[in-house]
């Protein structure tokens, strides 16, 4: 009966209550960060792969394939060591994390705007053009505001799966909750608490997002 | 930061010089990606079964795949290896804890997908089967989930791609599997470019072949289907 040897101290966790969450803090802004930079590549690398020329689509689809099929935790060591060993260029660990969910995202966020534009009909592009808008306009008054519809609830969930990714950070010793748990786990040997916690906040995160994502989706549903 | 790029010699014969290494990482990430797959093929099943039941037993289910999925791996792995090992005594080696994690996360991802599956397909298959005279049980396992399951399999083994990347994770558990090895070789040779661009390729490759089966796979079923 060896486990009744562990006592259980939940006070580790409830006396420290504020700094799990100015960790959960780190986890949240950086995964924003993140997402928003993701977005702006993603909407980029969505143009030129449905641009029709060849010299922008093959690399744009090679990009996106990259992106997908290397691991989150590989592409942050690989930023933060690789890239640093041979340019010089010694990213802060924050920014390794940022860059490398964007990048990750990226992938993620250029097939969904991809499916976006290509689900507005052709014809709305050519009345618009017909009628005298220039490329651009037609662009930011007809195309972007109906994929906007259909490009939020998968963005949500992409949201939501860098959110999970970032609690990766710890590993290049970004400060966020766990990081805080280990620190703890190793201080004062409470595994089941500490873990425990930052799970719940993690899963209460998540799902408060997943919530926000379910109810954009039903609103804009009704176009 | 003294000059960029220039002072860099690449040496990439450390490459070849860890076949072995990579080989042994890649036996233990397939071995451990595997597993969870199987493992989470059945238990997803059994969750989408569970979360179908009206009443208070579908919301175990509903809460099952809600929670299951809003954990990381690293949480998961984390929680698993240290948390439940000290607390309640459930020792489990690195593979094994990795194996649990990646099965209890992908088993909630597969039991929407099943659920998906079941639900699309057409009431009247199962009315007819009912009232031809087969018990509930048959009626789901020789005329529902056959035709469900062609509709689940592409998404399900697109499933497995995710399972290859998150397993990169056990590496931090000390689990030596491909970024285990890959993380010794880097610490051993100081060349963390090479090793974490090679590895990050042999990622890639893995993931590419999975996806392309599945996209195979999905067509094949399409054209028995049309």
């Amino acid at each position: 009966m060896i486990y009744l040897a562990y006592q259980f101290d939940w006070r580790v966790v409830t006396d420290r209550w504020q700094m799990f969450l100015a960790g959960a803090w780190v986890d949240l802004w950086v995964a924003m960060i993140g997402f928003s930079l993701a977005c702006g590549l993603g909407l980029v690398n969505a143009l030129l792969r449905t641009s029709g020329v060849r010299i922008f689509t093959v690399p744009a689809f090679l990009y996106v394939q990259v992106m997908r099929g290397v691991p989150l935790y590989v592409m942050l060591v690989w930023i933060y060591f690789g890239i640093a060993d041979i340019t010089g260029i010694l990213f802060t660990s924050y920014q390794a994390i940022i860059i490398a969910l964007a990048l990750t995202g990226s992938g993620y966020t250029t097939e969904i705007f991809r499916a976006g534009l290509a689900a507005i009909d052709r014809g709305q592009m050519e009345a618009a053009r017909s009628m005298g808008l220039s490329r651009v306009r037609t662009y930011g008054h007809v195309v972007f505001p109906q994929a906007f519809r259909i490009v939020v609830p998968p963005l949500g969930n992409t949201f939501v799966g860098l959110l999970k990714g970032a609690t990766i950070m710890s590993v290049i010793a970004v400060p966020d909750m766990v990081f805080l748990a280990n620190e703890l786990n190793v201080t004062l040997f409470t595994p089941f608490e500490v873990f425990a916690a930052v799970g719940a906040i993690l899963v209460v995160m998540v799902l408060f997002f997943s919530a926000v994502v379910y109810v954009l989706e039903r609103r804009l549903r009704i176009a | 930061m003294t000059s960029l790029f220039l002072t860099y010699t690449y040496d990439w014969s450390v490459i070849p010089a860890s076949i072995a290494f990579f080989e042994r990482g890649i036996q233990i990430t397939l071995k451990i990606s595997l597993l969870s797959v199987a493992f989470s093929l059945v238990l997803g099943l059994v969750v989408a079964l569970v979360r179908m039941v009206p009443g208070p037993i579908g919301l175990v289910g509903f809460a099952y795949i809600q929670v299951f999925r809003a954990l990381s791996l690293y949480v998961y792995i984390l929680f698993i290896y240290f948390g439940l090992a000290a607390a309640l005594g459930i020792r489990l080696d690195p593979i094994e804890a990795g194996v649990v994690a990646l099965t209890l996360l992908n088993s909630a991802y597969m039991a929407e997908i099943y659920r998906a599956a079941i639900q699309a397909i057409d009431p009247g298959q199962r009315e007819a089967a009912r009232s031809l005279g087969l018990g509930g049980i048959g009626t789901f396992a020789t005329v529902v989930f056959p035709q469900a399951w062609r509709i689940a399999l592409p998404s399900l083994v697109n499933q497995f791609t995710d399972i290859i990347k998150d397993s990169s994770i056990v590496a931090l558990i000390g689990a030596p599997d491909l970024m285990y090895q890959t993380i010794e070789r880097v610490s051993f040779y100081q060349r963390p470019f090479e090793f974490y661009t090679t590895v990050a390729g042999i990622y890639l490759v893995m993931v590419v072949i999975v996806a392309q089966l599945a996209s195979r796979l999905e067509r094949r079923l399409q054209r028995h289907l049309a």
